[in-house]
């Protein structure tokens, strides 16, 4: 068996080169969705966080009672369970935020980045090793979404998170808060991300 | 046959441990609901209420009353209107000060904006004779321009107009009767929160009258 | 008529003007990654218009009838443990989402086996993307449509029926399809371009669903041009009538409640 990466190693994965936004290309709709606003996107973060790292601990906890045919509904029972105890959870302390993030709490259910992490590392590895990677994954996360927040939030309203930081000239490229924006700002920083990691690795363009 | 008798055997053998994680959760989402459950119905209905005495009074006179430590009561009813078949609801508040006479009436309705649904709290005087203030509650217009309905300078328009004459929107104000500036670039918006507003006074004028408490016997 | 004028603003606000992929940003895995041939993403937009009108009717059916408060069925079993009025309270629509998520997959099963009885061929095509279906956001996100038009309406006039949810399901696949379709054309002539490297595959695909979803901004408003033209109120009213509702007593609740702290 080859030598599979420890606890630490899976944590730092996560962040940069295994950054489940920008190489693995999973979970895209709450990206766009949430990232017209630095707070929304933190929110969210937050919640695929908590999600993440509840379900990852709860099947790595059980991984040696899972047979072929039923995980996937089991790892789909635990998700759904964690995702809905966020949802009230923000409901009840954020009401506000809820409101503004609406139906996408409840989407991290299909988040792909939460199932094929159940499935690749948690169902196989003990609860500390698959928690850091959950914690890896996460922290990758949130970086891409505020990343992708901050473009769109200083473009389209000159400010972050509601305070204003670009004079009051200059004006608003309201684009940026709607849907093309979040498309064409993730295609743009994408592609940027993608040159650096060519760069990196040697070659030229 | 044996294949048949195997994928029964695996699949029962783990039914209990989907059974039992069912159980589990289901029992923690119980708890979760009836832990949160009540603050979150709270959280609904404490965003319109708390805005009632608001658009009925303004911000200095609530600040004031706050201060002094006294409240508005406000009683909630629901008046529907019937036309052709198609019924509208509103729900209809009476604030009143603690001496018991009426300080004014709200009225949450909420209709097709431009882009979304809109839904909007008008305050009316006592006697249902002057527009008190406006609040949108609810709106998905387009950001920077649809979005300005719920900026103070725009809605302030609205305030302390007769219920006489509807509101008309006008591009260029000419000093009319009830005329409602549009927002350069969302006339649509604009339309559609003055329509609003002005079938809900329309609709719910008469209704104060049935509604009113009697005024105190006697003079204070 | 009204009803009529209802259905139809579902329906073109689902398909065109609200559509799934390019205003709601569900159901972007499969875009981003449609296959170049427009008569895959054809198919498989269909398989996903067929899953999410299964889906919508288990959701729609499952919530009327068994989570809301004094829905039939919770109401029916709970009245032989405790008394009526209190069985008509049992709210259970905390379990609503994983309820949804249970009937998607179900309904994925069911044209999966329905797929591979009478269409082998595209049964293999389709590979391992049918079951994948069950990820995709456009379904989950129709039953949350159809969960907040049904679940904590105030008016009980605004309450969707079986046949809003539906047209909402069907159309948004609808939508969908159009969306991939698009795409999966465009993907086609983009093989021949001179794509620079570090956007080659999603990132430039990303680029054009913005310019996309750009082209489709312009629908915005259609459905409330359309709703003013095709119904014309009258004036005055005909029927009035004042009376306390469920909502009403709640918030005299919450008032009186607040007032004796």
């Amino acid at each position: 068996m080859p030598d599979q990466p420890t606890a630490s190693e899976r944590f730092l994965q996560g962040i940069l080169p295994e950054n489940p936004v920008y190489r693995q290309l999973l979970g895209l709709c709450p990206t766009l969705a949430v990232t017209n606003g630095m707070q929304p996107a933190i929110t969210m973060a937050v919640s695929v966080a908590f999600v993440l790292v509840c379900a990852n601990l709860v099947i790595s906890l059980i991984r040696n009672l899972l047979k072929p045919h039923l995980r996937i509904v089991i790892f789909t029972l635990t998700i759904a369970t964690f995702v809905t105890i966020a949802d009230k959870v923000l409901a009840a302390y954020l009401y506000q935020m809820s409101k503004t993030l609406g139906p996408y709490i409840p989407l991290i259910i299909v988040n792909c980045i939460i199932i094929c992490r159940c499935e690749v590392c948690a169902s196989k590895q003990s609860p500390f090793i698959a928690v850091s990677d959950a914690l890896g994954q996460s922290i990758g996360f949130g970086l891409a979404l505020s990343s992708i927040a901050a473009v769109r939030e200083i473009l389209g309203t000159g400010g972050l998170f509601g305070v204003q930081l670009l004079p009051a000239a200059w004006p608003d490229w309201v684009i940026m808060v709607l849907p093309p924006g979040a498309f064409i700002t993730l295609g743009l920083l994408l592609g940027f991300v993608n040159w650096l990691s060519m760069r990196k690795k040697g070659g030229r363009i | 046959m044996p294949d048949m008798k195997s994928i029964f055997e695996t699949n029962l053998g783990q039914a209990w441990l989907v059974l039992l994680l069912a159980i589990i959760f289901g029992s923690s989402l119980a708890g979760v609901q009836a832990a949160l459950g009540p603050r979150i119905e709270e959280n609904k209905l404490r965003e319109t209420l708390e805005k009632v005495p608001v658009v009925i009074l303004g911000q200095t006179a609530v600040d004031e009353l706050q201060a002094k430590e006294q409240t508005l009561t406000i009683l909630p009813n629901t008046v529907s209107v019937t036309r052709q078949g198609v019924t509208k609801f509103y729900t209809l508040y009476r604030a009143d000060f603690a001496d018991g006479t009426t300080a004014g009436w709200v009225a949450k309705t909420s209709g097709q904006g431009y882009a979304d649904r809109i839904e909007l709290l008008v305050g009316m005087d006592q006697n249902a004779e002057k527009v008190t203030g406006l609040f949108i509650l609810d709106q998905k217009e387009t950001p920077g321009l649809g979005n300005k309905i719920v900026e103070d300078a725009w809605r302030d328009q609205y305030s302390g107009k007769s219920t006489a004459t509807p509101f008309t929107v006008v591009k260029l104000p000419r000093g009319g009767e009830n005329e409602i500036d549009a927002i350069s670039g969302a006339t649509i918006s604009s339309d559609a929160v003055t329509n609003l507003v002005n079938q809900a006074v329309s609709d719910l004028k008469p209704r104060v009258a049935e509604l009113k408490t009697p005024e105190p016997k006697g003079v204070n | 008529m009204n009803y009529l004028v209802d259905i139809i603003l579902i329906a073109l606000s689902a398909a065109v003007i609200n559509n799934f992929v390019l205003y709601y940003f569900v159901g972007i895995c499969p875009f981003i990654g449609v296959s170049r041939r427009v008569d895959m993403a054809f198919g498989m937009g269909c398989a996903v218009t067929f899953v999410i009108s299964i889906a919508a009717f288990l959701s729609w059916t499952i919530t009327t009838m068994v989570l809301i408060p004094g829905a039939p069925l919770s109401s029916f079993i709970g009245g032989f443990f405790m008394s009526k009025e209190a069985a008509a309270t049992i709210d259970l629509t905390v379990l609503s989402y994983i309820v949804y998520i249970f009937s998607i997959s179900s309904s994925v099963q069911f044209v999966e086996m329905y797929v591979r009885k009478f269409f082998p061929a595209l049964y293999k095509s389709f590979g391992v993307f049918l079951p994948l279906i069950t990820t995709n956001c456009a379904i989950l996100f129709a039953c949350l449509t159809i969960m907040s038009n049904v679940v904590g309406v105030e008016n009980p006039a605004d309450v969707w029926d079986l046949g809003k949810s539906l047209i909402l399901a069907l159309f948004g696949g609808i939508g969908f399809t159009i969306a991939i379709v698009i795409m999966s054309g465009i993907r086609e002539d983009l093989d021949i371009c001179d794509v620079p490297k570090p956007f080659k595959g999603a990132a430039i695909t990303l680029v054009i669903g913005g310019i996309l979803a750009l082209a489709f901004m312009g629908f915005t408003g259609v459905d409330s041009g359309l709703r003013k033209a095709m119904t014309r109120v009258p004036e005055t009213a005909i029927v009035v009538s004042t009376q306390p509702s469920a909502h009403t007593a709640m918030i005299d609740e919450f008032i009186r409640g607040d007032m004796n702290k």
